[in-house]
């Protein structure tokens, strides 16, 4: 049988055991809100653990990452720090927000910030940016699935079929289980990915070098340029260093997708525990990352895209079979984030703004009904946005980080009870002000001083917001009493009254 | 009605303290300049890795047990 149908079939069955999760998840599910929504704040430790790190690690982390280190050589082992970041932040934020969460009642980030700050216009803007920003990660996820079926099918399926048959079954197993549909294929999906990506490694690495070591050895030999920094193009300079792990740690916590799942934890002690653990995964899918990217540059220089050095070194080199069960990890590592995208925009869109502005006195089955036809709409808007434009993954990851980057002054002022508090007016300065900083800093004049563009825009909105809350009403005594008594409850309960 | 609270970005106990200190300081350890200036050593290898590669791995082992010894002290 040829390689290609062998691949192709692989990651058609692996699509129909996602569909089959999404409907015995339907037949599990009650018509509730908070069941279709948030697992019914049920996820245990396995669960969750899967279902985040599936989530974090993207078509990004099977594709980009691997075209990263080809090109840019061993700065990108930089990933390891927002992998430990995102760890720390699940640590100390996780447990915060999970309490919030569940004493009052939050469905979507925006929830807890409107409560809060007492402000219908920050609910408003949390909703956009929560929403512009995932959608360009919608874009994201649906290319590198494009470019998956495109390759594993060697060329027979195009780019955009390929697309959107993976983005129609995404959003049918979304459709018909909600966020229990989308946990269960997530840890088919973990699993499966971590061990894609490292047995493919290995396999290439002994087929091609006779070992890790071997491979290290010939890239020092032939491109010692990619083993120093700041690279071969001079990308991974200390500021872009920098910025990176600040926009791909708190970046991506913030966006409503990793969120959500604080809120869907059993307990506080399941999200601390994910803290202190998650980084295992996160991180050490980067060794064989890099052991890919690198080796693929000795062995196969020149790719036009080298975000495809992966599966191009799979069919040049390893059996059709195991190619299959490569791609269908990078498939299922695609598609656990695209899911809970998908799961997050529908969330925000039929909480915060239909619920909320539209029609708020409906029954729970007709919100769920309303969530399944966003669903089908975001599909339109993101297949459309992932065949009109193709560029470099990481970069629009990047871009999509600093976007909901923009969020965490605010967050921190809920989840960090201080002395002085900030305020609506101040938190929407420093929104406004920060993602016209990033407008600038991103497009205008990319990355100034060679700091990341995300990170000049976090500290203009973090000046901002800090200055006109100390000149503007802070929420009432009331409010703060109960959101910060809750926080004060939650971390310190043998001294909170 | 409004309670003065303490602030929640700085421990209140020792244990916390040690942890984020030793979060903070193995941290600095994996970021500029100490990556640009003294880990990028390209003619150095450790184990048959390259020396940047095999020490921020070291870091990033580090900095996941500290999670890991807060998550058991229960902090």
């Amino acid at each position: 049988m040829e390689p290609w149908v062998v691949a192709t079939s692989l990651i058609f069955i692996y699509l129909l055991a996602t569909v089959v999760l999404g409907i015995i998840a339907n037949q599990r599910m009650t018509v509730d809100m908070e069941d279709f929504l948030l697992y019914g704040r049920q996820a245990g430790f396995i669960v969750l653990y899967l279902t985040v790190v599936a989530t974090f690690h993207s078509a990004f982390a099977f594709l980009g990452s691997g075209g990263f280190f080809y090109t840019h050589g061993i700065g990108f082992w930089a990933a390891g720090t927002w992998t430990v970041l995102v760890g720390a932040i699940t640590y100390v934020l996780g447990p915060r927000i999970w309490a919030l969460g569940k004493a009052n009642g939050y469905i979507t980030p925006a929830d807890m910030l409107a409560d809060f700050y007492e402000s219908e216009a920050v609910r408003v803007a949390v909703a956009i940016v929560s929403v512009v920003f995932t959608i360009l990660y919608i874009q994201v996820q649906a290319q590198g699935l494009g470019y998956i079926i495109n390759v594993a099918s060697g060329g027979r399926i195009s780019f955009e079929v390929g697309t959107l048959i993976l983005l129609v079954v995404a959003a049918a197993y979304l459709m018909a289980g909600g966020l229990r549909a989308v946990y269960w294929t997530d840890v088919i999906q973990g699993v499966w990915m971590y061990v894609a990506v490292w047995v493919g490694a290995m396999y290439l690495a002994y087929d091609l070098f006779g070992g890790p070591l071997q491979l290290w050895a010939e890239v020092r030999a032939q491109r010692p340029d990619l083993l120093s920094l700041p690279g071969p193009e001079g990308f991974f300079t200390p500021g872009m260093w920098i910025g990176m792990t600040i926009t791909l740690s708190f970046g991506i916590i913030f966006q409503p997708h990793m969120m959500i799942r604080y809120y869907t934890a059993i307990d506080a002690k399941t999200l601390k525990l994910l803290g202190a653990t998650t980084p295992i995964y996160l991180m050490t899918l980067y060794v064989p990352a890099a052991l890919v990217g690198l080796g693929g540059a000795v062995a196969m220089p020149g790719l036009d895209v080298p975000d495809r050095i992966f599966p191009e070194l799979l069919f040049a080199h390893a059996p059709p079979i195991l190619t299959g069960v490569i791609l269908a990890g990078a498939t299922a590592a695609a598609m656990s984030t695209l899911d809970s995208i998908l799961h997050a925009n529908m969330s925000v869109l039929t909480r915060d703004v239909y619920q909320r502005y539209i029609a708020p006195d409906r029954g729970q089955g007709h919100y769920v009904w309303v969530g399944r036809g966003i669903v089908a709409a975001l599909l339109v808007v993101g297949y459309f946005l992932s065949v009109r434009t193709f560029d470099f993954l990481v970069v629009l990851v990047t871009l999509s980080g600093s976007g909901a980057l923009q969020l965490m002054p605010a967050i921190l002022g809920v989840c960090f009870p201080t002395r002085r508090t900030l305020t609506r007016v101040g938190v929407l300065s420093g929104l406004l002000v920060g993602l016209g900083t990033l407008y600038v800093t991103l497009l205008v004049i990319p990355h100034p001083l060679g700091l990341h563009g995300g990170v000049w825009a976090l500290l203009f909105n973090a000046a901002v917001t800090l200055t006109v809350s100390t000149v503007t009403e802070p929420p009432s005594a009331e409010t703060r009493d109960r959101i910060h008594g809750e926080v004060e409850h939650q971390i310190y309960p043998e001294t909170s009254s | 009605m409004n309670q003065e609270r303490r602030s929640h970005f700085v421990p209140r106990t020792a244990e916390g303290r040690t942890a984020l200190v030793a979060f903070v300081l193995l941290f600095l350890l994996s970021m500029p300049p100490v990556t640009h200036a003294v880990l990028d050593r390209p003619d150095t290898w450790i184990g048959g890795v390259p020396f940047l590669f095999a020490t921020l791995f070291v870091v990033y082992s580090a900095l996941i047990g500290v999670l890991a010894w807060a998550w058991r002290k229960g902090l």
